[in-house]
């Protein structure tokens, strides 16, 4: 067969090198703040994803029943496979990073590369901040700089939401409402539930996203709210952080809801802002960890690697050399090669056509062709 | 760049363009495009596509902005914020079975242009169908047997009566739609909240 099911996809060159790049770049920034490797299999129980607490869809997973009858997925996301794996931890390690695919059918792609962080059991502070400003340091080695970060907050809509008294169902369709910033249809059901205020409040939520200044105004509008307050406190704060450390741009969208069950807290997310690619996203997700009875703080974010390959400077290409050789002078081909330090070089027995590498020499490093000085 | 909004082509684009013509847009380059499919004005780009191809566009984030009929967003889902209604393009979506068909207790084939829509709406509703996927001329399928009734959108109902079929039952109304890309609200704030602006106010949204 020569053809590829739908999102997949064959890879060569310069992409693997950029994905080849990212990764080392990212180890070594990773390892250098003290995070630690962890690593969890491909294949899972559906159950680790699918469970209440965590709440993926199973018809987006790529799935089959084992020999039990049980049905086992592929990795479908980090976060839950390694909190999975931490609880049979005893290390007093609070800081991981990982690297590999994960399997989604409702990506362009099924197959997506992350690379991400997580960050357990650490003052809640200090562990969103150190997310974030690992983020910062990576895309900056990578020369990525056109980038802009948005911080939300799940207790934001949580708390407004507490207020109205909503069954479920009205909830999920207000969250979802919320999450498309879909104004007709929250102030719908804002106004079949809440008092006037309410429905103003969840509104104007709506649109409550843009930079720290033009969100000021919503610490007078919340100032009856002291959870609110501490909140909007909060990402003020670390906006005004990032932007301390070097961040060109930080917006805050106050109206982002969660899309899994299991975030609680600070949501983050960084867009390229040349095509608008999301490049990394994260967040607290303490919730997590109370499927296996236990109060641990969470944080963390993945990158998009792909995207980050996409975006990668590209560092000065090396010269292409060829050297003409025979059967009898390949030893001493080889002998000159090793006199190119910092060039691509090939050893050709024929003539090569010119237009393939930048210089053309022969085994005595007589030039042939070369369109570059020496 | 120019901000680019992507419009639905057809009786939308009629009524849109009606509509930039009452808030004062000069809608010249949109009438006068000929056959070109992409039109440039001082401030904008419009790119013109089928419905479902402009939430396809805006999603990829080819366009910023689409306008786009609500039955289109119900029936494909694309992952754009759907931010407001438009004050035109009104339908509803309606069940339609032909002039005195008895209502049978076997299970239903239904055919629809919106399987999607026409999957949820009889699931809600705790029954089985089978859905035949039309088209277009979706009216022609409970005439000649091929189903026993039809999911589709109703303006003024006049196709139906004309094709000797009625109301059984109507369950969503529609109208056309703002959508915008997710990272371009965010990124384009500046140069798209003075558009989405004029056409939420003059919408006559909250």
């Amino acid at each position: 067969m020569l053809f590829l099911p739908e999102g997949s996809q064959d890879e060569t060159g310069e992409i693997l090198d950029n994905k080849a790049t990212t990764s080392a770049i990212f180890r070594e920034i990773a390892q250098a703040r003290n995070f630690k490797a962890i690593a969890t299999p491909v294949v899972e129980y559906a159950t680790t994803f699918t469970n209440k607490h965590v709440g993926m869809k199973l018809h987006r997973m790529l799935k089959w029943f084992n020999r039990d009858g049980e049905i086992e997925v592929l990795r479908v996301d980090w976060t839950t496979a390694i909190a999975r794996a931490l609880m049979k931890q005893q290390s007093p390690q609070t800081k991981w990073f990982y690297e590999g695919s994960v399997f989604r059918n409702d990506k362009d792609g099924i197959e997506s590369k992350q690379a991400g962080i997580e960050i357990i059991r650490t003052e809640a502070f200090l562990g969103e901040v150190e997310s974030l400003l690992t983020a910062v340091a990576y895309l900056k080695e990578l020369g990525i700089s056109n980038y802009l970060i948005e911080l939300g907050h799940t207790g934001i809509f949580d708390e407004i939401v507490a207020s109205l008294n909503l069954d479920e169902a009205d909830t999920k369709k207000l969250r979802e409402a919320m999450h498309d910033k879909r104004r007709d249809i929250v102030y719908e059901i804002a106004l079949a539930h809440g008092t006037e205020k309410q429905v103003t409040q969840l509104t104007q939520l709506v649109d409550a996203y843009g930079s720290v200044t033009e969100l000021r105004n919503y610490q007078s509008i919340w100032k009856d709210n002291p959870k609110l307050t501490k909140i909007l406190d909060h990402l003020i704060e670390l906006a005004n952080l990032l932007e301390q450390s070097g961040v060109d741009e930080v917006i805050i969208d106050l109206g982002r809801v969660k899309n899994l069950p299991y975030y609680s807290g600070t949501m983050f997310r960084g867009y390229v802002k040349t095509d608008g690619e999301t490049c990394f996203s994260g967040g607290r997700y303490d919730k997590l960890y109370e499927q296996f009875d236990e109060k641990i703080s969470a944080v963390g974010l993945a990158f998009d690697v792909d995207v980050l390959a996409k975006h990668l400077q590209q560092v000065q290409a090396k010269p292409h050399i060829c050297i003409l050789a025979d059967s009898k002078t390949h030893v001493q081909a080889e002998q000159l090669r090793a006199s190119y330090s910092n060039a691509v070089v090939d050893i050709q027995y024929e003539q090569v056509a010119a237009e393939q590498y930048d210089k053309i020499v022969t085994v005595d490093d007589e030039i042939i062709f070369s369109k570059i000085g020496d | 760049m120019k901000p680019t909004i992507a419009l639905t082509k057809g009786r939308l684009e009629k009524q849109f363009i009606a509509f930039l013509e009452s808030i004062d847009f000069d809608v010249e380059p949109l009438v006068n495009k000929g056959r070109k499919l992409r039109v440039e004005t001082d401030t904008l780009q419009f790119i013109f596509a089928k419905g479902p191809d402009v939430t396809t566009y805006v999603e990829h984030g080819i366009a910023d902005l689409g306008i786009v009929g609500g039955d289109i967003l119900a029936e494909f889902q694309p992952d754009v914020y759907n931010l407001f209604p438009l004050p035109f393009g009104h339908c509803r979506m309606a069940v339609a079975t032909e002039q005195g068909q008895v209502w049978s207790n076997q299970k239903k084939k239904i055919a629809s242009k919106y399987t999607g829509i026409t999957k949820e709406f009889f699931k809600d509703k705790g029954e089985s169908v089978d859905i035949i996927k039309l088209e277009g001329s979706v009216e022609l399928a409970p005439i000649l047997g091929l189903a026993d009734a039809i999911v589709d959108i109703v303006e003024t109902g006049t196709t139906l009566k004309e094709n000797g079929l009625v109301i059984k039952e109507e369950f969503f109304s529609f109208s056309a739609r703002c959508i915008a890309n997710r990272s371009s609200l965010k990124i384009k704030r500046a140069e798209l909240t003075p558009i989405i602006d004029i056409f939420q106010k003059q919408g006559g949204n909250l």
